[in-house]
């Protein structure tokens, strides 16, 4: 469905960050992307999201091409109404100074039609939280109900594929928890989802595969069930390896043992 | 007591006028976080082009083709590189734009001989200035402060400064540095209570201001595009992943700012003459927003009346004293008492804070 292309993507015209990155997203399924803090993963999602220039970065190599269409290059707004591909920011997108019916409806304001009040319910309906606090300001609302607020607000562009970055951050595990099982349900009705999270373990379980990030490029890609299982990112990712305490060399064999795609 | 009422009153009037040109500094403000120094010259602008509509006025062709130059160069570079038309198309529509404005600036729209009254003919002629002041506002902003989207406040800030001397040697290239007669003939609504007196243009002009200051507030908070402009003055990066064309929210925003400024370079010419050196006018918008709150509409109204309040105050107890030209320096004397006392302003936002 969305297809990366050897990306390469540099900000201010000199900082490197993506040095060729390829992956494909198929239609319906839940794709994990994780990696360390600074691998480019947010940035990958600005490239495809069109959002890119705002942050003065630049493709300068390999193409974004969703169903064989090139989007390199089109502005946000168009990539988001004209191929359904919203990407909800890290660190909860919301507008603090709206209420949250309001938040709803700004998010509406590319495809206005007679059907926004109808969807605003079923939002609702995904997040009962939120139709309790329907008047109150964003900005009053809790981490949580801000980070389901943000993904309410990316259902109302009625998107096909939603690229969430990193929803879980600064949530309690149960509260992540409720939040990947409204995933799922999104994922089973039919939303593709691409899934950035520091949070391995939980999100490679709902997860149908995964990619592991570093530095700009993809070291590891599978099923996700095989990365769960994988040595290495059980080692440095899940902090569950089988050896007590990982040496320094034993990180430089883990470098050598990746592949680069 | 009689005295005071009277200065109070006048000062009201006055400052809903200056409230309006806070107003158009607050939503710019909001929307990018810069600060329109070129205000002065959009209230010139906007006036004088009411002027060309409302009294025929007309140029030299040598100078209205300039114009139209500007504007053909101006449509069919913007179709071209923007919109994706073929310069076939392109072309042709921008000497279309460029020619009808030349012909509006070289035999102006002819409405003084169409319509004798002159209530209607300023009922006509109002709407249309404004309109071709926002459309210069939005203009402008697509040429300077669109490909800055993104970048730090300061350059939009600094950027608008220039702009400022710029649009200020354009129009007194264009129409001179004369002054040109101001008078509206609007019905005479002066009100007068025993020694109680207010002149009918002030009153036009606190009128006016007003109603179109809650026009603003009214596309503001409830229209969907009032919606949309919130949220992008809130964070530009989160309206576009929404899809929310920041962009265009600006253009609107310039738009509706510059033609907000129309309006009371309008009532402001009103009361005198129009002529360049008008422009400094502009910047009595400056106590206003700082007293009320960089982003704070309400606060531009009371900012506004306050200034108003104070500049006639001034006028009537302080300039007789023998300080002449007190007026003009009260306004920034309260800004510096406020400042001291509340430094963002009487009504800076709370900002959000979770504890
Ligand atoms: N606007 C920017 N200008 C310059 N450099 C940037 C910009 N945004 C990000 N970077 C740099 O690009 C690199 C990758 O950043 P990015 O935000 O994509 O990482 P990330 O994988 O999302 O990290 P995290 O897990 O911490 O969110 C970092 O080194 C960062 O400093
Ligand atoms: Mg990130």
């Amino acid at each position: 469905m969305l297809a990366v292309e050897n990306l390469r993507v540099v900000y201010h015209d000199v900082i490197s960050v993506l040095n060729g990155v390829s992956i494909e997203v198929k239609e319906r399924e839940i794709l994990i992307i994780i990696g360390a803090n600074g691998a480019g993963k947010t940035t990958l999602l600005r490239a495809v999201s069109g959002m890119i220039d705002f942050y003065d970065g630049d493709i300068i190599e390999g193409d974004i091409k969703m169903e064989g269409n090139s989007i390199k290059g089109l502005d946000a707004t168009d990539i988001m109404k004209r191929y359904g591909v919203t990407y909800v920011m890290e660190d909860r997108p919301v507008f603090w100074y709206l209420t949250i019916e309001e938040n709803l409806k700004a998010a509406s304001f590319s495809r206005w039609d007679k059907r926004v009040k109808a969807d605003m319910e079923e939002v609702f309906d995904y997040f009962p939280v939120l139709g309790a606090l329907r008047n109150k300001k964003a900005g009053y609302a809790s981490g949580g109900e801000q980070q389901m607020l943000a993904i309410g607000m990316a259902l109302m562009t009625k998107p096909r594929i939603l690229l969430l970055d990193e929803p879980s951050l600064g949530l309690a595990p149960l509260v992540t928890e409720e939040l990947f099982d409204i995933i799922k349900r999104l994922n089973a009705s039919g939303i593709t989802i691409v899934l950035v999270e520091q949070n391995a373990h939980a999100s490679l379980n709902i997860g149908t595969r995964g990619y592991v990030f570093e530095t700009g490029r993809i070291v590891l890609d599978g099923a996700a069930q095989e990365l769960l299982e994988n040595e290495d990112v059980r080692e440095f990712y899940l902090g569950s390896g089988e050896k007590e305490r990982k040496s320094y060399k034993d990180a430089k064999r883990y470098k050598r043992r990746k592949r680069w795609l | 007591m009689i005295d005071l009422l009277q200065t109070l009153g006048t000062g009201i009037l006055v400052g809903l006028v200056y409230a309006l040109l806070g107003l158009c500094i607050v939503i710019i403000f909001k929307a990018s976080e810069a600060f329109n120094f070129a205000i002065g010259e959009f209230l010139i602008i906007g006036s004088f082009l009411f002027y060309t509509l409302f009294f025929n006025e007309t140029i030299p062709w040598y100078k209205a083709l300039q114009l139209g130059t500007v504007i053909f160069i101006f449509f069919s570079f913007i179709l071209f590189y923007d919109k994706n038309f073929r310069w076939r198309i392109a072309l042709p529509l921008g000497i279309t734009a460029g020619f009808l404005i030349y012909c509006f600036f070289f035999f102006g729209l002819k409405l003084s001989t169409l319509i004798a009254s002159p209530i209607l003919r300023f009922a006509v002629a109002f709407p249309l200035g404004l309109l071709a002041a926002g459309l210069v506002g939005a203009m402008v902003e697509r040429v300077t402060i669109k490909p800055l989207l993104g970048r730090s406040p300061i350059s939009m800030t600094i950027v608008t400064l220039g702009l400022g001397f710029l649009l200020r040697a354009s129009v007194q290239l264009i129409w001179g540095s004369h002054s040109y007669p101001f008078f509206l003939d609007l019905p005479d609504i002066t009100l007068e209570f025993g020694e109680l007196l207010f002149l009918s243009d002030p009153i036009w002009a606190g009128i006016l201001s007003l109603l179109i200051f809650s026009m603003v507030i009214v596309f503001l908070f409830r229209t969907r595009w009032g919606l949309a402009i919130r949220a992008t003055s809130e964070d530009q990066a989160k309206a576009m992943a929404f899809g929310i064309n920041a962009r265009f929210i600006l253009l609107i925003v310039w738009g509706i700012s510059a033609l907000c400024i129309a309006v009371a370079g309008i009532m402001i010419s009103n009361f005198g003459a129009l002529q360049v050196g008008m422009g400094f006018v502009g910047l009595r918008a400056i106590p206003v927003v700082l007293i009320g709150g960089m982003d704070s509409i309400g606060g531009a109204l009371i900012g506004g009346i306050l200034v108003g309040i104070c500049e006639a105050a001034a006028g009537a107890y302080i300039e007789p004293l023998g300080l002449v030209g007190f007026k003009e320096v009260a306004p920034y004397l309260l800004l510096l008492i406020v400042l001291f006392i509340r430094p963002y302003g009487l009504f800076g936002t709370v900002r959000i804070e979770r504890v």
